[in-house]
Parts: structure tokens; sequence; C-alpha cells
């Protein structure tokens, strides 16, 4: 998917024989992994050693029927299915021209059933919008859904683009820094065990097949997006050779890319400077667990957990959720969640789907409602309830001239 | 009339009380949708020939009553008069930018001018790639038919197979025609029907085919179909023998839910589905691409022999229609026309032939105007 | 039952003689799997209470392992067919693996079988949501879309051949004009799709044309497959004789039997350049044989068929009504019709209005 979005830039990318590549490495048996993640027969080893690698998946062909596109829903636990609920509303008025497909996935059970349908509907239909999805076993034997569903589908990138709202209360303004994660691998590898009585032992997995997959994505997007510089974040000078190879890996692709600024910078290091000085960041790169702390703290900065939207990518899938992953059950059925993240979630679906005119239309009435009219749910300070602030956006949707279908 | 009609029925939409709580909580909106303007949709029309151009102003009748914000580009498009039709490039260029049409039938005679092998029909589809037909054929209130409660989808591949248009003669009184069976195009219009199952909450996809004597060919359509089945797997999938299938049709046609075939099996079981509730003047269609829609009847007959005696049924011309005001977002107008066509047909008293009435296509056409109810909830 | 007798007994065996000048015919009979004995047996019961002057020759068309290590026909029942011209088949069940052939298409093509033929006929005393059906199709058995030509030129891309032959197409058609004429039937219609397939459906329209000429007392007509496909569901007593290719023809035979009530009740003629074949299509009902439960309708339908072949008009006709009366009566029907009789019942009732 990754690669298709660079190759519709007309960019000669060499994505597509890395894949290739990749495909050759891969363990013929991992396929059906996650599926069967929950069975005692094959150990968490076993399955966790599988994970990491780029899958092979044959083409299907993609949902789109007469300018209608099909994306699997999958709302999740806690505020999820409000929010989803939102997103309809919000499609409905605006006329985007898409099919949601709902898929609940049921969090207490330990059947993966629900979860490997899921994954199917993913992978017909190419892209999904995705709330957090709760796994409430505490079996050592349930992977957590989220990261099965990203290592089976190999999404292999995460991308959260945090800017500030202008008009949102927040700590620092004109954010603008574009946080690109690993997404499978590293310290979510999930290899955990117990070696000797009182030890633990948690493996790091960093790959050079997918440090390099991740770094030329970064480096492709900041060319097509005009960003000047991109930062690698690391720990290499304490885990010198999982790190290093991250850091190592995309020094090497940098070369590739004279135009692009490259630099680095160590983890506890970056996080001092972002909130200090968080202008002097344009596009950072960084391994899965990195992400998850450097991307909290950008939300942070620029006003909560409400306001962005996340994208994930693999060679052939896209799917799009709210930026920090949190299920808000606490908030959940009192109206006071916050719709940002989930609308701009679907806005980052649109676009992926080509659908600008109605990206734009979402976005446009998104932006008035929160920058102009200031119309905040309370974790912005403000006093709207949710659906005050959809009703407002909708609106703004009825009102703008353009309503295409 | 008509004029009158519409205004009636704009003011009635934009009066109606409801339409602003159509919204997801008590708070009053600041704008309803009767408040703005109808933004307006185009759609590429194509009379076609026949009966074609007598039930699309049937539809246009219609459309002006109810206020439907839709506007034609209308092309004359034609194989039996080459010399007035809009050339191939136009049409599917105009039906390229509006990514919608309605369309009548176009003749196919079966010889050609040129020689060409191709028919009119089929360049359509082809520049347009609009591989997939779908019929839906369902059994209508008051349509006096032999089987009742039927209520099955045909999805048909339209862009390969027999109709390939690749024929020739080898040696002198034996000629080859050839089918072309892909895999892509099987793995899509099986895609396609699974798809369109999920979408619409159907249970069962059943597989038509004739892999038992031609093996490779309908044996790789077969095959993708399975292969597709495996990523649905809350969808029955059954697969059934094309001459089993129809002889199934006509004895009970009930046990049908969703259908995949290739093309010519497709041709000859919409056919068959759509004789069993009523005939060619009842059954909507549409044939899909990935961008653009084509909205036909669903079994093509041009009906020439009844041209100009006003006797042709336009209840598939108006379900049609009001599947592409489904189609571009506009369902509440779909849904007005729907009734009102479902509610001449169960009253029964206004009738065109060849549903056993003695009414014309006038008649009939001023009648579902005349029933044209303004939803409570004009955009739901 | 008395009576029967005594009247039997009473009887100018006299009338004899007419028939095809009190020479004995042979014929072959391939009784077939699953449910083919039973109901093979039953058809030659009501043959011989009806005296029809026919000597069967029981053949077994088991596939053996010819000369060439391929399975086939044994030479023994081809011989048959060849010397008697004439056969009657049951049921075939198509082994499933490699190497073996349909016996059913082997046959077909052994014979040179190119015509097939279905009468298609409601039955009173059944009902079925269609009355008053009284169709024949007529279908060409040896190209079109099941000539076997297939191959895949690249990887996901394969190209089967409809072949479309000048003579093949004439024969059928030579044959279509002959027997509406023979059987007096109203009309023929050529079943086509030349408005896309415009060589190859042209070819065979146009060898129908030709064929219509000569016969100008036959009213002949043509029609779209699809336009055929959509009246015949909702009316299908505007069509009588059918003539059409390969695939059409299997697939609207099929269609106008399931008109009348299924396979168990439909007859079907193989008419071949060295002799024909007279068979019911359905299957072999395996879960059903040997129980006394099916119903030799088809194969009976199918032997009058072949009765009326060969000139037996008379005989043909005789069966044909006591079949036809003893559905109707309703008393004696099989599990298939809604009845609860027993095969041999079913004959037996059939034996007797005969008899009579």
């Amino acid at each position: 998917m990754a690669a298709r979005i660079l190759s519709k830039r007309g960019l000669d990318i060499k994505l597509r024989d890395l894949g290739c590549n990749l495909v050759a490495l891969q363990n013929k048996n991992v396929v059906r992994t996650a599926a069967s993640a929950a069975q005692a027969t094959l150990s968490d080893f076993e399955i966790q050693h599988k994970q990491p690698l780029v899958k092979k998946t044959t083409p299907i062909p993609i949902a789109l029927y007469g300018g209608r596109h099909a994306v699997t829903m999958l709302p999740g636990g806690g505020i999820g299915p409000e929010l989803m609920g939102y997103v309809k509303q919000v499609f409905k008025y605006a006329g985007a021209p898409v099919d949601f497909e709902l898929v609940d996935i049921d969090p207490k059970s330990d059947e993966t059933n629900d979860l490997e349908y899921a994954i199917t509907s993913i992978k017909r239909n190419g892209v999904c919008l995705k709330g957090n999805i709760e796994t409430r076993s505490e079996s050592t034997g349930v992977q957590s859904r989220n990261v099965a569903i990203r290592n089976e589908l190999d999404l292999y990138v995460n991308v959260l683009h945090c800017h500030s709202y202008p008009g949102v209360p927040a700590r620092q303004s004109n954010i603008d820094i574009i946080i690109i994660r690993q997404n499978t691998e590293g310290e979510y590898a999930m290899l955990e065990h117990e070696s000797v009585d009182g030890v633990v032992e948690s493996m790091k997995v960093v790959t050079q097949s997918n440090s390099e997959r991740v770094a030329r994505f970064a480096f492709e997007y900041a060319r097509r997006n005009n960003r000047k510089k991109v930062t690698t974040i690391h720990k290499a000078n304490i885990m010198k050779l999982s790190d290093g190879l991250f850091l190592e890996t995309s020094r090497k692709i940098a070369k590739e890319y004279p135009d692009i600024e490259h630099n680095d910078m160590i983890i506890d290091n970056c996080c001092m400077q972002l909130v200090s000085n968080p202008h002097q960041f344009d596009v950072m790169i960084m391994t899965n667990l990195y992400g998850t702390i450097v991307s909290n703290v950008v939300c942070g900065l620029v006003g909560g957990a409400g306001l962005l939207s996340g994208k994930n990518y693999g060679d052939h899938y896209a799917m799009f959720e709210p930026g920090t992953r949190n299920t808000g059950t606490a908030i959940a059925g009192k109206n006071i969640a916050n719709p940002i993240a989930m609308l701009s979630a679907s806005i980052d679906m649109l676009d992926h789907l080509g659908h600008k005119q109605h990206s734009e239309l979402i976005s446009d009435a998104l932006r008035k409602t929160i920058c102009e009219e200031k119309i905040h749910t309370p974790d912005l300070g403000g006093t709207a309830t949710s659906t005050e602030v959809v009703q407002r956006v909708i609106d703004h949707i009825l009102q703008a001239d353009i309503r295409a279908w | 009339m008509s004029i009158i009609s519409r205004n009636v029925f704009k003011v009635l939409l934009r009066a109606s009380p409801n339409v602003a709580a159509r919204t997801i909580h008590t708070t009053a909106p600041n704008a309803t949708l009767a408040d703005l303007p109808d933004s307006r949709v185009n759609a590429t029309l194509i009379p076609g020939d026949g009966v074609g151009p007598e039930l699309v102003y049937a539809v246009q009748e219609v459309f002006k009553a109810a206020g439907v914000p839709v506007d034609f580009e209308s092309y004359f498009f034609s194989e039996v008069n080459p010399t007035l039709s809009a050339p191939l490039e136009k049409v599917a260029a105009s039906i390229a930018k509006n990514r919608v049409c309605l369309k009548g039938i176009l003749a196919t005679p079966d010889y050609s001018h040129t020689g060409e092998l191709q028919t009119l029909n089929m360049k359509l589809r082809n520049e347009l790639d609009l591989y997939a037909n779908v019929v839906h054929v369902k059994s209508l209130p008051g349509v006096r038919s032999r089987h009742t409660n039927v209520d099955c989808v045909i999805i048909r591949e339209q862009t390969e197979g027999e109709y390939s248009a690749l024929e020739h003669e080898t040696v002198k009184g034996v000629v080859e025609c050839l089918k072309i069976v892909t895999a892509q195009k099987s793995q899509r219009i099986a895609k396609f029907a699974f798809d369109y199952a999920t979408k619409n909450k159907r249970k069962k996809v059943t597989a038509v085919h004739k892999a038992n004597i031609m093996k490779l060919g309908d044996g790789l359509f077969l095959r993708s179909c399975e292969a597709m089945a495996k990523l649905y797997p809350k969808i029955e999938f059954e697969r059934m023998i094309v001459d089993n299938c129809t002889m199934q049709m006509v004895s009970n046609p009930q046990q049908f839910d969703v259908m995949v075939t290739p093309n010519l099996y497709g041709n000859i079981v919409d056919n068959l589905a759509s004789g069993l509730v009523g005939g060619a003047g009842v059954v909507a269609g549409a044939s899909y691409s990935a961008d653009c829609v084509v909205f036909e009847p669903g079994a093509r007959h041009t009906f020439s022999e009844a041209v100009g005696k006003n006797v042709a049924n336009p209840t598939a011309m108006l379900l049609c229609s009001a599947k592409l005001l489904n189609h571009v977002n506009l369902p509440g107008y779909g849904e007005m026309i729907r009734n009102a066509v479902n509610k001449v047909l169960h009253d029964g008293k206004v009738r065109t032939k060849d549903i056993g009435g003695q009414s014309n296509t006038q008649e009939f056409t001023y009648a579902v105007i005349y029933n044209l109810q303004p939803l409570q909830k004009p955009t739901q | 039952m008395a009576a029967t007798i005594i009247r039997r007994l009473t009887t100018p065996r006299a009338s004899n003689a007419r028939f095809y000048s009190s020479e004995i015919k042979k014929c072959t009979i391939i009784p077939g799997d699953g449910i083919g004995p039973e109901i093979s047996a039953a058809v030659q019961k009501i043959f011989s209470v009806a005296q029809v002057p026919i000597e069967w020759e029981s053949v077994d068309v088991t596939p053996v392992r010819g000369p060439d290590g391929k399975f086939g026909i044994p030479q023994a029942a081809i011989d048959s067919v060849n010397r008697n011209k004439i056969g009657l088949k049951g049921p075939l069940m198509t082994p499933v693996g490699k190497g073996h052939r349909s016996l059913n298409l082997a046959l077909r093509k052994e014979f040179n079988l190119y015509a097939n033929v279905r009468p298609c006929r409601s039955l009173e005393g059944y009902k079925t949501l269609y009355d008053h059906v009284d169709v024949v199709t007529i279908r060409e058995n040896t190209e079109g879309e099941y000539s076997g030509i297939e191959h895949e030129i690249v990887d996901g891309v394969v190209q089967s051949i409809k072949l479309i032959t000048e003579d093949a197409s004439r024969r059928v058609a030579e044959f279509a004009f002959q027997y509406t004429k023979e059987n007096k039937r109203r009309k023929l219609t050529a079943v086509h799709k030349a408005n896309i397939m415009r060589m190859s459906d042209g070819l065979f329209l146009r060898c129908c044309r030709e064929m219509a000429e000569k016969y100008p007392d036959v009213k002949f007509e043509e029609k779209y497959l699809d336009t055929v496909c959509l009246n015949m569901v909702q009316d299908p007593t505007q069509y009588d004789v059918l003539v059409m290719p390969n695939l059409y023809g299997d697939i609207l035979s099929d269609m106008c039997a399931g008109l009348v009530g299924g396979l168990g009740l439909t007859p079907s003629g193989n008419i071949g350049l060295s002799g024909a074949l007279f068979e019911s299509v359905h299957g072999t009902a395996p879960d059903i044989a040997g129980q006394d439960k099916a119903n030799p309708t088809a194969l009976l339908l199918s032997a009058v068929m072949m009765l009326r072949y060969m000139g037996l008009n008379d005989h043909a006709v005789k069966i044909e009504n006591a079949c036809f009366e003893t559905i109707k009566e309703a008393k004696y029907l099989t599990g298939d019709l809604g009845g609860k009789a027993k095969c041999s019942e079913f004959t037996n009732a059939i034996c007797e209005k005969i008899g009579r």
C-alpha cells in the first residue's frame, strides 16, 4: 500500500523490488500465525519469531465499485463505537462514496474468530478505519489484537502527523512534525520468557529489511511533502547492535536522498528537545517503542489525545485510526469524547482513497468548528458535548455549496 | 401537470417538519437541508433503441414531478442508426465524467454494416471497463407471475468469456469462436459478488458454471470463485452447473440468493429470472466498473415492435432511476420513486399490458407521479 | 384381473402382423448403473406385455481397459449397437478419476450422435407451475462450446474454442425440419446469439435459413437465446420445436425439463449417422437403487420415442397413453411425483392398462 501511494506520484521507487526480495525471505508458514496465536500448540516463541518478517500476499482486487469504496470498520472498545457513529453521520451528509463493513470484535472472548474475520475483511477491502480494540484476556497466549492486526497485515509503518490546531489551547503552537514509526517489530515483538525463576527476558527484534522499508518510506514521504529534514531517533549508544542497525540503515538510505537533510538523536535527548524546542523537528523516524513515547509526548504538546490521527501503511493495506491508541473506556457513553481524532482519521482515509473533494469538505468543516468557532469538548477545556461538535461539523458541510456524492 | 406537482412536492419536501429531526441528538441544528439549494448531480442519459426513448421520457417526467436534483446529459447512441449516433468516445467521456448513467437498451443487430464483430454495447462496456452486471430480480407486489417471493441477485462478468468477439473462419464452413477466461477478471467478478453479498447482507453466493465440460475455462472461473470464497467465511458458497441451475430456477427459484456467472450464462440466467417475476419490463439492472455505474433494465430487450404505441412498461426504467438516486447519495428521492412504483403496482388499478393491464405508458407514469409521497426523512 | 386375462385371450393376435412385417427387431439395451437395472426391467416388462416385436440384447458398458491402456467401452457393446443400429440406455455413472472419459460422451462419439431430441410435455396428474407445456428441444450434440479444445495461453488466461461447422449445423437443421414435418408440429424456432457471436452463431443461423427454404411448409422463426429464456418461463406455449447449438441446447433442455417437473419425466433421444440411442437423462440415484422406489417414466417415454423412430407408432401410442393415464389417475405414483407406490406397482398399473 505504501508502495502504491508512493508510485501514485510517479516516483520511481525501489520499494517494489525491495518488497519482492523480502518476500523471498519469508517463512512459508507465517500466513496463519495470528489466527493460531491463541492455540496452545504453537509456543509464543514460535509465533513471535515468525511475526517480524514480511508476509507474502497475493494481490486481491480492490473493493471499488462504481466509484464507491468498501472499507472495513473496526469500532473497537470504549468510545470507539460512538466515534464511528459520528463518522458515519458526517460521511452521510458529506456524501462520501464509502460503504463501511462493520466488524465487531468481542473483547472478552479468547477466541480469535472475530479477529480472524476482521483481518480477512481488511485484506478484502484493503482499507480499514479502526478504533482501539481491547484485549481483556490476561492469558499470555493471547496477543494484543491491535498488534496482531498490524503484524498479520504487515502494516510496517505508522505515520502520525502532529500539528497544532489554532484555537485549541496547547503548550506549544505551530507544531508541525511527522512521526514515522516502525510498527511491526522492535520492542513490540513480544518475545518474553522467564529463563530462570525471577528473571524475565524480553527480546527486541530489529531487522535490516524492515528498517530499510521504514527509512525509505520516510524519505519518500519527506520528498513528496516538501519536507526538509529527517531525524532518526534511537538509543544506539546503549543498544549498539539493534538500534545500531536501525541507525545504520537509515543513514545508508539517506545517502540516496541528498536533497533531504538527515540527522539522528538519542531518544532521551529527543524527549527533552521536544518539550523545549519542538520546532526543530520535521520528519522523525524511530523504532516501535520510541514511537509510542514520542507520539504521546507530541500529542500532549498540541492539546491532548483526542486531536490527532494515525495512518498505518503496509505494502498492500492501509489502516487509519486515532493517533494515540487508547480506548477511553472511562468516558464511554458520556457524550464527552472528542470526535476530532476519529474524524481526522476518516479524512486521512478519504485522502488515501482519492476522494479529495470529500476530504477537503470535511476537513474544512472540522477546521471551522474547532479553530474558528472554538466549539470544544471538555478535554480541550470546552463545554460542548461530542454530538454538538459533530452537529456543527455537519452544519458546515451542509452549508458548503458542494455536496458531491 | 408536471410543473404543478413538482412545485407541490418541493413545498412539501421543505415544509416537512421532520427534516431537521434527522440528526443524531436533540440540539436544533442551525441549517437544514431544505433551506439549502439542491446541489445538482449530473448524469449521462442514453435513451437507446426501441421503446427506450419513451421509457426515458417517463423517467424524466417523474424526476421533474419529484423535483429530483439530477441534470441529464442526453446522447443519442445507437448501432442500428449509425449516422445519428453520438461517437463512442464522447459518450464514454461523459459517463466517465459524471460517473453515473441511465441507459435504455441498445439494439444489437446480428450483422454489422462494417463487418465488425464487436457490438456497440460491447464497445461501450470495454471502453469503460463495465465488468460487472448486477440484476436484482425480485417479485413485485401486484405483478402476477407463477413464482412468488423470488429475490435473487445475478452478477455477471461481461467483458470476456464468449463475448470476446474473437471469431474466425479457419476453413470454409468451419467457424471458431474463442471464449476467453482470465484469472484476473474471474477473481474480480467473484470478489465483486462476495462484496456485494457482504454489503447487502446476503447469505449465499452461487457460482454458476459448466466446469464439468469446459474444465479449463470454466474451471478457472470456478477456482477463482472458490479462492475468493475463503475470504468470506460468513457467506455460504455453492457451485451449480448451468443447466441444472436453469432447471432449479424454473422449479424452485427461492433457493437462490446471489449468483455469480460468466458472461453467457449470466445472460441466460438474467433473462430467465426476469421472466419469472414478470418480464423484461419490471427488472432493473446496473453495470459497474471501478469508477462508474450504468443503470439499465435487467433484461435487454428493445421491444421495438411497440415503438410509438405507448404500451411499454416503464417500471424497470423507473426502478433503475431509483437505484441511480441511491447511488448518488440521494436515497430519499430514490425511496420516494420506488415507493410510488410499488404502490401503483400493488393497487393494480393502473397496469401496462405486459403485466395484464390495459393502461398505457403515460397513464402508468402519471399514476406514479400521483403516488409520489415525500418521505418523513428525506435524507436518511 | 380375470377379465383382463380373458380379454387378452379373446383379443385376436392377428393385428400383430401389421407391425413391421411381423419381423422381430433386435434392440440393444444398456441398463446402466444405480436405479438403471430396475427401470430397464420395468420397461422390458411393459414392452413384453404390449407385445412389441422387439428382442432385447442387453449389454454391459462398464469400462474396460483397451489395448491402448485407456479405459473405454467394451467392444461387444459397440458391436451390438452397430449391428442393431438402435439402443436404449439407462443412467450411467461417470467414474471419478483420471483416465476415464465420460461414458456418455464416449457413446456419443462412438455412434456419431449428432442431434439430441428432448420432448418436454406437461403430464396431467402431476401439477407444476406450468401447464400445457409441449416443447421439443433439438440440440446439436457434437461441436460448439463442448468441442473440448481448451488451452491456457499464458498463466491465468484460458482460451476455449467454440467450433461451429457448416456440415454439422446443416445436418442438425435438416433433422430439425424433418422432425417438425414428420411429427406435424406447428413451428420451428432457431435459438441463437448471433447478435454477439456474429460469425459462429451466424453460420448456424444461416444453415437454418437455407434449410427453411427447402421446407417451405414448416413455419420457421429465429429468436435470441435470452429472449427465449425470458419468454419460456413466462409463457412456454408460444414455442414448439427449438433447434440450437450445443451449449444453449444443454441449458434450455434442462430448463424445459424443469418446467414440466424435472428430468425424471423427460425422455431423450440421440440421433446419429450410424444409429440412434434413446436414454433417460436423470442421474443414477444410488441412494434409492435396489429399493424398488425409482420412477421408470423417463426411460419408458424414451423407449416410446424409440418405437416412433422405428415406425412402430401404434405400439408407441398404446404404451404412451397407458403411461400418461396411470400418472393422471395418480393412484400409483412413485415417491418423486409425491406418491407412495413402488416402481413395480407403477409398472403393473401400466401393464394392466395396456392389457385392457
